[in-house]
């Protein structure tokens, strides 16, 4: 008996790994149907006499499908417009997030992908990115991933990328982030920035008994708070996009992400701007009741 | 409605739960019951009906949980964002809870035949008196049974309890129990509200709400989250084998995390050891460089000696905390 429900449970395990796989490859022949679809809507705007019969509504269809292919692709000509569409599709969602953390919890992250997100999220008009992996990578290579996050940037923008230039935060007391700026920033996480944050804090308040400055009693919910947000100057991230199949945030900041909204996507390799878009559409549906 | 359910799973459910059974199996789940105001709403039920029907689901879902062989359940029933709502409702929940902790206490023989230990997690303080008084006696009821375990959050947040967890420990060190560097990760765990239960290993969200919500925050960091669209009134134990399901596929890369964790962990608590035990060389050593075999043994006279007092500290905290609740139970006797 138990060896048959050990048998069928290994079934079960198998049937829900064939579902998955089939799952996303079907994400991916539809995205490059997607992208077949733009090619040959290029191709039609080429030719004028096709352009008039063209009906309205067909082609605005294909111009949200364009934003997924073309920004895969991110081709060199006409990157300023791209920018352009990005904004427009933030400025058309209800809410977008002050803070996004991209929490990656796969094994062997992509760089590129992982720049590409972050380019887009800043295209989009998020203010800080903050990107985690439960292995520290990210961390240990900083400037690999920021070089790249700058490349792609640099491609991006085109001409008028000066403007726009990320700011990069590698540690917490980074004190030049004080001087108020408009400029987004990105912040590689890892553990550390975790329970070992909180950990610190609460060292530090101990001290401060342990010095008879302060009184056991005195520790609020507020004051941890205060302590926590130095450490990071940044606000706590309202959407978390988890990449890979691990449904578990891995050790992510877990003071901060009280509120903060969980989507989940199977992949960050070969992610479309598209995906990110939908994700970002999902966020700003939810609502918030507060306890109340 | 009772706290325990009786009764058998029927053919086709046994089946399921022992082909479940015959992978990995949480052993502690935390649910965040949501949507039982949606679900009065969509049935133009009472609000306060849809809370009812709420804690009605809890029991069964014990039920299932019981049969699943998942001795540990937590349970987000209060929160203190909660304390917002509208007076009204408030005073319909803590009825409610008085309601079902007077209930348990009449159910006290039926608790000791399945063995079920509740504990409430939270900060009573916030509670109307009568009602922590009937919490703190039903917790002293229970807190022998040892073959299944249902912690309550009542009044609860995850950053109060952390900054709960804090406190206790600045506490700690105001009475010279501990020094602030023996302050750590396990030691904080130990001192959160859930010090007894294991973290939990998997935690379902019901109504579709993709947050945390302020719910055990520090214990979930490496647990398996599933969030379901099911109300929570509505909630199947098909629901509930699902979310197992989901465990299970996740179950051997949040077991290398964890693993991982814990040896980053004991590295951080070796590294903290010999930087106290370099500063106290310093200090004690007549400036001397102290050489390789000294500073071994020194290193070990620390370490016992640091384990030593934080045992003592938890020995007084879990006193502490014990009296709170049997001066509760003794005040409502006297009264």
């Amino acid at each position: 008996m138990a060896l048959m429900c050990g048998m069928l449970w290994r079934l079960l395990l198998v049937l829900v790994h064939v579902n998955r796989a089939l799952v996303s490859w079907l994400r991916v022949r539809l995205r490059s149907w997607k992208g077949r679809m733009w090619e040959r809507a290029v191709a039609a705007l080429l030719l004028p006499v096709a352009l008039v019969g063209f009906p309205d509504h067909q082609k605005k269809l294909n111009t949200v499908r364009n934003t997924g292919a073309n920004a895969n692709t991110l081709p060199a000509s006409g990157t300023s417009t791209h920018r352009s569409r990005c904004l427009s599709d933030g400025r058309s969602l209800e809410k977008l997030p002050v803070h996004i953390g991209l929490l990656v919890a796969e094994e062997e992250p992509s760089y590129s992908d992982i720049a590409n997100l972050v380019v887009w999220c800043v295209a989009v008009g998020i203010s800080y990115v903050s990107v985690y992996d439960n292995h520290g990578i990210f961390r240990k290579n900083n400037s690999r991933l920021l070089e790249e996050i700058e490349r792609r940037q640099q491609k991006f923008l085109g001409g008028d990328g000066s403007k726009h230039n990320v700011e990069f935060l590698s540690n917490g007391t980074d004190k030049h982030h004080n001087v108020v700026s408009c400029r987004p920033t990105v912040k590689v996480l890892s553990p550390e920035d975790g329970k070992q944050s909180i950990v610190q804090a609460a060292q530090q308040l101990c001290r401060s008994v342990e010095s008879k400055e302060r009184s056991s009693k005195d520790i609020s919910v507020t004051m941890l708070d205060i302590l926590l947000r130095e450490s990071k100057n940044i606000p706590d991230p309202e959407l978390v996009v988890k990449f890979g199949s691990v449904n578990s945030t891995l050790g992510f900041l877990p003071w901060h992400i009280r509120l903060t909204e969980f989507i989940s996507l199977p992949s960050h390799r070969n992610l479309s701007y598209e995906d990110l878009l939908g994700a970002l559409q999902r966020y700003s549906a939810c609502q918030q009741r507060l306890g109340q | 409605m009772s706290w325990i359910k009786e009764g058998e799973l029927n053919l086709i459910e046994k089946i399921s739960a022992n082909v479940l059974k015959a992978g990995p199996m949480p052993k502690h789940v935390a649910f965040i019951m949501d949507g039982n105001r949606r679900f009065a709403r969509r049935n133009n039920i009472e609000r306060q009906e849809g809370h009812t029907q709420g804690f009605n689901k809890l029991a069964e879902t014990l039920r299932w949980c019981k049969h699943l062989s998942i001795p540990e359940v937590t349970v987000y029933a209060f929160s203190i964002e909660n304390f917002k709502r509208t007076k009204d409702e408030v005073d319909g929940l803590m009825e409610l809870a008085r309601q079902k902790f007077e209930r348990l206490l009449e159910e006290r023989d039926n608790l000791e035949k399945h063995g079920v230990c509740i504990r409430v997690l939270g900060d009573l303080n916030m509670l109307p008196h009568d009602l922590q008084q009937l919490i703190a006696k039903a917790v002293i009821t229970t807190k022998s049974h040892n073959k299944c375990f249902l912690n309550v959050c009542f009044a609860y947040t995850s950053r109060y309890e952390i900054t709960n967890a804090v406190r206790e420990m600045a506490w700690g060190v105001e009475q010279g129990l501990i020094k602030s560097s023996d302050v750590s990760e396990p030691l904080l765990s130990e001192c959160l509200y859930s010090n007894n239960s294991p973290n939990p290993d998997l935690l379902i969200r019901t109504s579709g709400e993709v947050r945390l919500s302020d719910f055990l925050l520090w214990q979930t960091s490496h647990s398996c989250l599933v969030f379901q669209s099911v109300l929570w009134p509505e909630y199947s134990f098909w629901n509930l084998c699902e979310a197992v399901l989901q465990y299970q596929l996740s179950h051997k890369s949040i077991q290398k995390a964890r693993d991982l964790h814990r040896e980053h962990q004991a590295s951080l608590q070796l590294e903290a050891d010999r930087v106290c035990v370099a500063e106290h060389l310093q200090h004690h050593g007549n400036g001397k460089p102290a050489d390789v075999q000294r500073r071994q043994e020194a290193l070990q006279h620390y370490t016992t000696c640091r384990q030593e007092r934080v045992q003592d500290f938890l020995k007084a905290l879990k006193h502490k905390r014990d009296s709170y609740f049997t001066d509760l139970c003794s005040d409502g006797v006297q009264a």
